[in-house]
């Protein structure tokens, strides 16, 4: 029984993790967590959640119709786990789509407003009808621990017939409009997959997919619950799943070849490899396994027939979703972790439902129990702290929420602090200090100025040492002023403005003018800047490099040019003790010729943080 | 060393911070789902939520017992958790930390009483846990990282004092600042596992605390029945 | 009164004046585009640019506002449509930011504010608000070189032709947008090869909403079909069970 613990403590960290993240997705947006562009606007999650999630749910229509239309009812004992799989699967669909929809509240608009010409429209109204259907053909299940629902399950039951037929009629309807989401890309999607015939494709493809989900399902689950599993069964399942496979190979091969695109499937480039492996996993050496009888009926040939039919068919929903596309359109999508981890998320949460939901109803004939769940067992201790885990029912809440909260936490550290900071901190632009002998810097924008005695420390420095302070130097000025490059109050800045470098309306150079082909892009493998602009002069013994791409706050900049300077001066001048005090600088009033020329409004001084102990001597000096 | 600081600073503190606030919840959930299993299982079912209350509040605010037994405990007790809870919530330095994070700002502290009460807090402390040493009945119930909380509690306190009041070198200010962080994100990650996350469990504790006096029904029988005296009467 | 624009590549001389009034009548914000997507200048805060190619040709680029829009036709809540003025308007209102404008366009038109929390689809409305009021968009209104003019759909293709049949070897000899799928409202006139500004050099005169057309009138067939096939399918099996049945019963029968 362990091996169920483990399972659901890795599922549980899985979606503490990605909790943590889509927390971050509705915190910041799409563009801060996904690597979504105006040219791939749909990734990750509909190729994979969406799509994968609703084919991989294809097993509850196949399921029911082989069990209640075709009345072959030595299928029993899948009927159950499929019709939950696929409400479990469908639910996962829509709880995907609320992380991918810019506007997720506004799901509900679908049933408002119409549009009948949209193949999106009615695979929306599908999936929602057949949730509820599905829901519908599930509760009996539910309603049977509770006497009192009894009247309910007996209607239910006596129904379900039809809900079955009608689960039928819109799974077809909305498996093969799937396909037809994809018809009006007829001049983004690669030819070897775009087809009139995608929606029938589409529609053939889960069937086989949803009888190779249920064996998976059932093969997965038995070895989690160290269960025989039903050998026998899984062979007649993979009997009629070669059927259903080499009709969707033909129906492929002849449209291809009736289209005349046969010759781009040898063409070595990278959509020929991707469509012959695609067809390789999904239909061929599936075939050929579930073809013999004797690889059939071993448990270890159902494995991998299975495992390569549903990895297969996800791989073409994903090709047809997006990768073909890139070629067309010229981007280089690749998910990002935090796409990854959502979707992972997601697919976890379900697993956790569904086995939430073999423990506690009758979907098999023999409900596992896990045994932490037991009343009558010996409280539990942790085996490596020894601690005292609650009483027995409560022991396993504990071991999994401490999960969860770790995962959780973990996953709030690792978010790009750029996307935690950008928001919260003001945007304060710097603008020049005023004032001429001595400047004077409204230092925290709170009318504290800052006063700088320039011509004493030109004095002091030297004339022919600027460039001690002055390190960057602009073409066209003599020496440049602090706030043109830290040019921020309080964050830091790009010094190198990228996006206008490459953007049309700017510079308009590609990526290659810049960055070296087939390495990483980053600053240390692009032009430096230099480069380009060769009376740009960088003083190096100022320590600002421009590989570093960012100058430092403004108050940052300042601090670190002045304090370390008069931390080093007051050792050295007996005289000038307070020289490394902030107070020294930060003093509270402007002079009153300056204060008149200010356009600053004088706030209440919120901080205080410059009241100072020895303002008295200061003034006296 | 700047580095280590916003790493401290930045990721690990929404580490330990998180987990802070998630472990509180999570165990108020947990204790709530204990008391509720707890009151299903009593025969009596009748909670005094009047004695509950007035229990917490006294726990709360123990100015009864300041007339009472150990007056100068007491009322050293309560100046340490003044301090404790209102310098690191409202010292202005940590303010504006949440204004650059988070956006949102809220009132802080004047200068001298941050100041004062730093130091009251250490001094409190310091009494507190010399009392739990030199005291025999408090010694009597302490384990042995009971001696380390309290001072643990402190570290914080006195680095943030330095670095916050003293003239020091950079080098030393951030070697001082990087224990003030860290020891606060060790606090952080400690308060929801030890004896610290008494801040939240207060009411539940009552509350189990009256239900546990309380016996299941058919207590007797199953006493007798452990005790092999079956049928005989009580 | 379908009304369109009529856009001369070898007038234009890139003053990127239409760029700026776009920018002012719509109150866009600067520009601030995500890393490596910004290859046509366009982006949420941008809903014309102009692209410069070799030899000095400008070529301002912009929502095509087809006369069958791919956009609006794949809208599942028909948030885009398509007005009688010739504008294809979208409705934030009814958006659920499903994105499938964006995958359906052609020419890549729709962006999308991705760095928003309450993002919206963003693309050129053709100042639908000023047509309302009988003026022409901002964008032909500045124009000072004539180089994109505004005006009703058909007298601008007559022009277009006239243009055409006036300067023999000027220009490439088409009206780009007539017939491209189905028909744009934004017209070119051009002496370079525009078919970059959509994802295939040459479309095709098929409006793309066609393309779902039978797919999506099928529907109700295939609904009723599947349905009639699987009780029909039901109906066979269980009476031949029943027949089995007593088919073995008559066997049984006979044999004793």
């Amino acid at each position: 029984m362990n091996r169920v613990q483990n399972t659901k403590m890795i599922l549980w960290l899985i979606v503490g993790f990605a909790a943590a993240i889509g927390l971050n997705r509705f915190i910041f947006g799409l563009g801060a967590t996904t690597n979504l562009t105006d040219k791939t606007p749909w990734g990750l999650w509909i190729g994979f959640d969406v799509m994968g999630g609703v084919a991989l749910a294809a097993g509850g229509f196949v399921m029911t119709a082989i069990f209640y239309i075709i009345k072959r009812e030595e299928f029993y004992p899948f009927v159950k786990p499929a019709v939950l799989t696929a409400f479990l699967g469908y639910m996962a669909v829509v709880f995907g789509l609320i992380f991918d929809l810019g506007l997720p509240w506004n799901i509900w608009h679908m049933i408002v407003f119409w549009n009948p010409s949209s193949p999106l429209f009615e695979v929306g109204w599908c999936v929602m009808l057949y949730s509820v259907v599905l829901l519908l053909e599930f509760s009996p299940v539910a309603l049977e621990k509770h006497k009192r629902f009894a009247a309910a399950k007996n209607f239910l039951v006596k129904y379900r017939f039809l809900f079955v037929l009608l689960g039928i009629m819109l799974s077809t309807l909305h498996q093969s409009s799937l396909g037809s989401l994809f018809l009006i890309m007829q001049y983004k999607l690669h030819p070897l997959w775009y087809s009139e015939i995608l929606p029938i494709n589409f529609f053939l493809s889960a069937i086989a997919l949803g009888l190779m989900m249920v064996s998976f399902e059932s093969l997965a689950s038995h070895w989690l619950y160290k269960r025989k599993a039903e050998t026998n069964l899984l062979a007649k399942l993979g009997k009629i799943a070669v059927w259903v496979l080499l009709v969707y190979l033909i129906v492929k091969m002849v449209d291809i070849f009736l289209a005349g695109e046969a010759s781009l499937i040898f063409n070595g480039s990278f959509e020929s490899n991707l469509f012959i492996t695609e067809m390789l996993i999904s239909a061929i050496i599936p075939i050929l396994l579930l073809g013999s009888r004797g690889i059939r009926n071993t448990n270890t040939g159902q494995w991998i027939a299975s495992s390569l039919v549903v990895i297969g068919m996800v791989f073409n929903r994903l090709n047809v979703g997006g990768v073909t596309m890139l070629s067309v359109t010229g981007d280089s999508y690749v998910p990002s972790w935090m796409e990854v981890s959502i979707s992972l998320g997601v697919v976890s949460s379900a697993i956790l439902v569904f086995l939430f939901v073999i423990e506690n109803f009758n979907v098999w004939n023999l409900r596992p129990v896990d045994p932490q769940a037991q009343p009558d067992t010996l409280p539990s201790f942790d085996y490596s702290s020894h601690a005292w885990l609650g009483v027995p029912n409560v022991a396993s809440i504990t071991k999994y929420s401490l999960a969860f909260i770790f995962a959780f936490s973990f996953g709030m550290a690792v978010i790009p602090a750029k996307q935690l900071h950008s928001k919260g901190i003001l945007e304060i632009e710097v603008n020049r200090a005023s004032g001429k002998e001595i400047l004077f810097i409204n230092g925290n924008r709170d009318d504290n100025l800052v006063s700088f005695p320039h011509e004493e420390h030109i004095n002091r420095v030297g004339k022919e040492n600027c460039n001690k302070c002055h390190h960057y130097v602009l073409p066209n000025y003599k020496s440049s002023n602090c706030w043109e490059c830290h040019s921020s109050m309080y964050q830091r800045v790009d010094f190198f403005k990228h996006d206008w470098h490459s953007s049309a309306s700017g510079a308009n150079l590609k990526c290659f003018d810049c960055h070296m082909r087939g390495v990483t892009k980053n600053s240390s493998s692009a032009k430096q800047c230099t480069d380009c602009h060769p009376s740009y002069n960088f003083s190096e013994a100022s320590g600002c490099g421009f590989e570093k791409y960012f100058t430092y706050s403004y108050a940052d900049a300042m601090h670190n040019l002045c304090v370390t300077c008069h931390t080093e001066k007051s050792k050295e001048l007996v005289d000038a003790k307070n020289l490394s005090l902030c107070s020294t600088c930060h003093k509270i009033e402007p002079p009153e010729s300056i204060a008149l020329n200010l356009n600053w409004q004088t706030t209440k001084s919120r901080f205080n943080n410059v009241v100072l102990p020895v303002t008295e001597n200061i003034e006296e000096d | 060393m700047d580095q280590w600081l916003e790493f401290t600073r930045g990721p690990l503190f929404r580490l330990c911070f998180v987990i802070m606030i998630l472990g509180l919840l999570r165990i108020l959930i947990l204790d709530f789902i204990g008391a509720v299993k707890l009151y299903r299982s009593v025969a009596d079912k009748t909670i005094p939520w009047k004695l509950v209350l007035s229990r917490t509040l006294q726990w709360l605010f123990p100015i009864k017992k300041i007339g009472r037994s150990r007056p100068v405990y007491s009322v050293i007790s309560i100046l340490f958790h003044i301090g404790l809870l209102i310098v690191p919530i409202f010292l202005f330095a940590h303010v504006k930390l949440w204004e650059s994070s988070v956006g949102t700002s809220w009132i802080t502290l004047p200068f001298a009483a941050a100041y004062v009460l730093t130091l009251s807090t250490v001094a409190f402390g310091l009494l507190l846990f010399l009392g739990r040493v030199f005291n025999k009945s408090s010694s009597f119930i302490s384990r042995k990282q009971d001696y380390i909380w309290p001072l643990l509690l402190l570290i914080p306190f006195l680095t943030g004092f330095i670095c916050a009041h003293l003239n020091i070198s950079p080098a030393f200010y951030s070697f001082t600042m990087l224990i003030h962080i860290l020891t606060g994100n060790m606090i952080f990650v400690l308060i929801p596992f030890t004896k610290i996350a008494h801040c939240v469990l207060m009411p539940f504790s009552q509350i189990i605390n009256t239900l546990a006096w309380k016996f299941p029904p058919d207590t007797d029988k199953a006493i007798c029945k452990t005790l092999n005296k079956e049928g005989v009467p009580v | 009164m379908s009304y369109a624009i009529l856009t001369d590549v070898t007038k234009c001389i890139g003053c990127l004046k239409c760029v700026a009034a776009c920018k002012e009548t719509n109150h866009l914000k600067d520009d601030v585009p995500r890393v490596w997507q910004n290859t046509d200048g366009l982006s949420a805060e941008n809903w014309t640019s102009i692209i410069s190619k070799p030899d000095k040709h400008y070529i301002r680029k912009q929502c095509r506002h087809c006369l069958e829009p791919a956009c609006a036709s794949a809208c599942p809540v028909g948030a885009l449509h398509k007005t009688d003025s010739g504008a294809v308007i979208y409705d934030s209102e009814k958006c659920l930011g499903c994105r499938y404008c964006m995958m359906a366009c052609p020419y890549g038109i729709p962006r999308y504010d991705w760095n928003k929390t309450v993002p919206y689809v963003k693309k050129c409305m053709l100042c639908y608000d000023k047509l309302k009021k009988g003026k022409q968009p901002a964008c032909t209104d500045i124009c000072h070189e004539g180089a994109t003019i505004f005006g009703e759909r058909n007298d601008l293709i007559k022009l277009a032709l006239q243009r055409l049949k006036e300067n023999p070897g000027k220009y490439i000899t088409k009206v780009w947008g007539e017939h491209e799928v189905g028909g744009t409202s934004v017209l070119y006139l051009s002496d370079v090869d525009l078919g970059f500004l959509s994802y295939k050099t040459h479309l095709g005169n098929e409006p793309l909403p066609s393309t779902t057309e039978p797919a999506m009138e099928s529907i109700p067939y295939a609904f009723l079909g599947m349905g009639g096939a699987m009780l029909g399918l039901n109906w066979i099996i269980k009476r031949r069970m029943k027949l089995n049945k007593t088919n073995g019963k008559n066997m049984e029968a006979s044999h004793e």
